[in-house]
């Protein structure tokens, strides 16, 4: 199997949150994740790029392939130069949105994947890093 | 560029609504105006959302069900989704998406069976 070529793609439309989920299907079939778990991932990064719209107005998607021994994964990153968020802890929690969402958006992209970092402060803009793992 | 759009189609006396497979946000947020619209002029009983081609359903995406189906049953009508694929059912429980208060059937066959039945079930 072809390894994934690293990529990004802009986030600034909505068409593009529709964009960012077929890129990361695909990303995510060639590594070689099963039905639902190429689901968990298109899912989470379905609400994180529609956080970057939001929020931010715009951004950006990247995407590559991870490799350590016994394991293959997918990483996935969001960047934008939005508002930031003041309180992590308190987007964390489910429930809770500043928008008019549900507020499962973060956590529920946090419960899909093996890991979530955020990079952010108020004023600043955001970065959320996603990985998924699958042993080999 | 996204030529996918919704279908509603009336069967005896029921809305059939189907979603395309990954609809963008607009056509997300047609559902509503689409169903509500197609109630009243068809006097319609119920509708019955096939999902079954849908491969993503994220919060947005259930959050428009839910109030769409909220929407229904105050013009007296029901609801049910029909269809939900396996791995949709495994991510839409992890991220806690319960669509509470809808009724959901396997397939639309079996949800028309439930649909066009004598009596609806009471609601939960």
């Amino acid at each position: 199997m072809n390894p994934v070529l690293p990529g990004e793609i802009a986030i600034k439309s909505e068409s593009d949150i529709v964009a960012a989920r077929r890129t990361v299907r695909d990303a995510a079939m060639q590594v070689g994740f099963g039905m639902t778990d190429v689901t968990r991932i298109v899912t989470a990064a379905s609400e994180l790029a529609r956080n970057v719209f939001k929020y931010a107005g715009e951004g950006a998607m990247t995407w590559r392939q991870l490799e350590e021994p016994g394991r293959m994964g997918i990483e996935l990153r969001f960047i934008d130069h939005g508002p930031g968020i003041a309180d992590v802890q308190l987007a964390l929690q489910e429930g809770y949105s500043t928008g008019a969402g549900l507020g499962l958006g973060l956590p529920g992209a946090k419960r899909l994947m093996d890991e979530l970092d955020i990079q952010t402060a108020s004023g600043q803009g955001t970065t959320i890093t996603l990985k998924k793992w699958r042993m080999i | 560029m996204n030529n996918e759009s919704i279908s509603v189609i009336k069967v005896r006396d029921i809305l059939m609504v189907t979603m395309p497979s990954d609809p963008d946000d607009s056509t997300i947020s047609s559902l509503q105006n689409k169903v509500l619209t197609a109630m009243e002029r068809t006097d319609a009983k119920g509708v019955i959302l096939d999902i079954s081609t849908v491969e993503t359903l994220d919060s947005f995406f259930a959050r428009t069900v839910s109030e769409t189906a909220q929407m229904v049953a105050l013009m007296g009508g029901r609801t049910i989704v029909a269809g939900m694929r396996p791995a949709v059912a495994v991510t839409a429980t992890q991220i806690g998406l319960t669509l509470k208060n809808i009724e959901t059937s396997l397939n639309v066959e079996r949800a028309l069976d439930a649909a066009t039945a004598e009596r609806p079930r009471d609601p939960r």
